[in-house]
């Protein structure tokens, strides 16, 4: 008799880029899939087994929902694709005895300064940092702050919100910017994370990604990719990530070992992570890590090969397949990255605007290297600079022998694309 | 148009299925699927794309200017990709029809035309009123050898659900409605999209 498949609960919010690439992972293993969103699908009382909405915003609501559901459909596993999802997903895991993380682990990896306050306990190098509260007085704080600093909400993605500041003014500026951000109407009604910010300690140095799986709280390192363009501010925007990474082996050594430590420290035991680490003449430094993996589009940069030694003899496995398997319990056939180097551009919003059309993709697709050149916002979408915007409007990927001719590729092919805009209203 | 002033854009949808825009049309005759070299044999362009060289193509469908590849091969799409291009402009500029209409119904093609039908009634009484509450459509295409071809236009263009529309809902419909569909092919360039229903928003 043929033995069902298993059945995956994939947890995608409504705006995430991540819904091809999951849902495609997991056909191509075949398993039986329930997409689990925020909002109902229109098809939900067509397919009641292959769609169910969660309340996302409410953990231990969405994990009750989902014992609900569990009960007509048995699931084995479920997986989260971004920060918000990542508690949602622990709290199923707990609900469901499924392989996952603890809540209070996924909710301090969510949260920067439960984050700060475990890894600080722990001796994790992280910079120094004290929580303010929006309603005091920026000036106040500003005579004792130590410069430069950092500004950042506890929860916003994609660095939105995060400001450098160099001396008083600086500081004061910051803060009221930040606290705007705050009180826009999608931020405010999130909790009380809204009404506080964490000020930190700029730590200067070369910054890396880490992707990673966590296995019985083992971390299994997946990648590091370099951010060749210096994120010193004022606003960190990010652009390139290469791998591999140029970071000495021992440099990178101790990445990992940083990274471990936070895993540790958090309290993760099972699942993706993404980590940003700085690393400079003191160290390896710990900035942020997420229970969830890389963002965007990103996760197409990587490419994993169940060959000999990742000489591409073999099937090519996607990051998506490996986080499947691993919910799953199923095999993993490798966890080796391809040989050749590979990188992704986010593409940086130049100025603020509605869009009208993208010029030079053509172009930018013949550089060589370049593999793909994909523009995800569409015409009459708002581009909105950082420090308040968080939407890239497109990607563009390279491969090649060096990550120095990767980079070089994704900078000439940026170099072609033009974003014509026009003001908003 | 030369064969210089051609543009082609690809779009992979994954490793084993990429969607190639080209700047002019392709095949004005409706959608042509391709599932075998033996059923290319006659048309210059998917003969040229089923003998590139280490790709394992499994499938090719035409569609005005869209041609979407399928192949088992692991090698990267722009390796794939690149004689892909080559063999669109050789055959855009060989002076003869790239895809030779539709033969005649044969069997299967009888086959199609039934199963047309009953996919038709089902977008119509069922998927279309569901995705028009997103202010989506689908449009059916066409259905060749069982398999199912779709376009989606308004909401449902460029949307970052798109994805789970097509396979958790509409496909999910026909497997349970029409046992007899073998699968379904989104052949819509969704980068098109101007007011998709949800649009991606986070890094």
């Amino acid at each position: 008799m043929r033995r069902p498949s298993p059945r995956l609960l994939l947890l995608l919010p409504t705006v995430t880029y991540r819904t091809v690439a999951f849902v495609e992972a997991a056909r191509r293993l075949g398993v039986e899939v329930t997409v689990a969103s925020e909002r109902p699908s229109t098809f939900e009382q067509a397919n009641p087994a292959g769609l169910v909405t969660l309340d996302f915003a409410d953990p231990a609501r969405a994990a009750g929902q989902a014992r609900a559901f569990a009960r007509r459909h048995v699931v084995q596993g479920v997986v989260a694709v971004d920060d918000d999802t990542a508690v949602v997903a622990a709290a199923i895991s707990e609900e469901l005895g499924l392989r996952g993380n603890p809540v209070a682990a996924a909710a301090a990896a969510r949260d920067k300064h439960q984050q700060r306050l475990r890894l600080a306990a722990a001796g994790v190098a992280v910079p120094r940092f004290e929580l303010l509260a929006t309603a005091e007085d920026p000036e106040r704080v500003a005579r004792r702050a130590s410069y430069p600093c950092v500004l950042k909400p506890l929860r916003l993605s994609a660095s939105r919100g995060v400001v450098r500041a160099d001396d008083a003014a600086g500081f004061v500026a910051a803060f009221q910017r930040l606290t705007a951000i705050l009180e826009e109407p999608d931020v405010a009604r999130c909790g009380d994370w809204a009404r506080q910010i964490l000020v930190e300690e700029f730590v200067p140095g070369r910054e890396v990604a880490v992707e990673g799986l966590v296995t019985l709280g083992v971390l299994t390192v997946l990648a590091i990719f370099d951010k060749p363009d210096p994120l010193d501010g004022p606003f960190f925007e990010e652009t390139i990530y290469v791998t591999p990474s140029r970071l000495a082996p021992t440099a990178r050594q101790e990445v990992a070992a940083c990274v471990q430590a936070a895993v540790g420290a958090l309290g993760l035991r099972e699942g993706p992570i993404h980590a940003e680490v700085r690393y400079n003449d003191r160290g390896a430094w710990l900035i942020e890590l997420a229970a969830r993996p890389i963002g965007g589009r990103c996760s197409a940069a990587l490419r994993f090969t169940a060959g000999e030694g990742g000489t591409g003899n073999g099937e090519q496995v996607s990051l998506e397949e490996i986080i499947i398997r691993h919910a799953l319990g199923m095999s993993i056939p490798t966890i080796e990255r391809e040989v050749q180097a590979s990188g992704v551009m986010m593409i940086p919003v130049s100025g603020a605007g509605v869009l009208r059309e993208v010029r030079g993709v053509g172009e930018a697709r013949k550089v060589p290297l370049v593999e793909e050149v994909v523009i995800t916002a569409h015409p009459g979408q708002a581009l909105v600079p950082w420090p308040e915007g968080s939407r890239y409007p497109g990607f563009i990927f390279a491969r090649g022998g060096t990550s120095e001719a990767v980079e070089a590729a994704l900078r000439a092919a940026h170099a072609q694309l033009e974003f014509l805009t026009e003001p908003a209203d | 148009m030369s064969a210089a002033d051609l543009r082609i854009t690809a779009e992979p949808i994954d490793n084993g299925r990429c969607k190639f825009l080209v700047s002019e049309p392709i095949h004005a005759g409706g959608v042509r699927r391709f599932a075998s070299p033996d059923e290319a044999r006659g048309s210059p362009l998917p003969e040229a794309i089923f003998a590139i060289p280490g790709a394992d193509v499994t499938e090719v469908i035409v569609s005005g200017n869209l041609v979407t590849v399928v192949k088992r091969s692991p090698a990267p799409w722009p390796v794939v990709g690149k004689a892909v291009g080559r063999a669109i402009r050789a055959a855009l500029a060989g002076g003869h029809q790239a895809v030779v209409t539709k033969p005649a119904a044969s069997g299967s093609a009888t086959a199609d035309d039934a199963l047309y039908e009953r996919v038709a009634d089902l977008f119509e009484s069922q998927v279309n009123p569901m995705v028009a509450r997103h202010g989506g459509r689908v449009e059916l295409i066409d259905v060749q050898d069982a398999v199912v071809m779709v376009r989606m236009g308004g909401g449902c263009q460029g949307c970052g659900m798109a994805d789970v529309t097509l396979r958790q809902g509409i496909e999910a419909m026909l497997q349970q409605q029409v046992p007899e569909v073998k699968g379904i092919v989104d052949i819509t360039d969704h980068t098109a999209g101007s007011n998709p229903y949800f649009a991606a928003a986070k890094k």
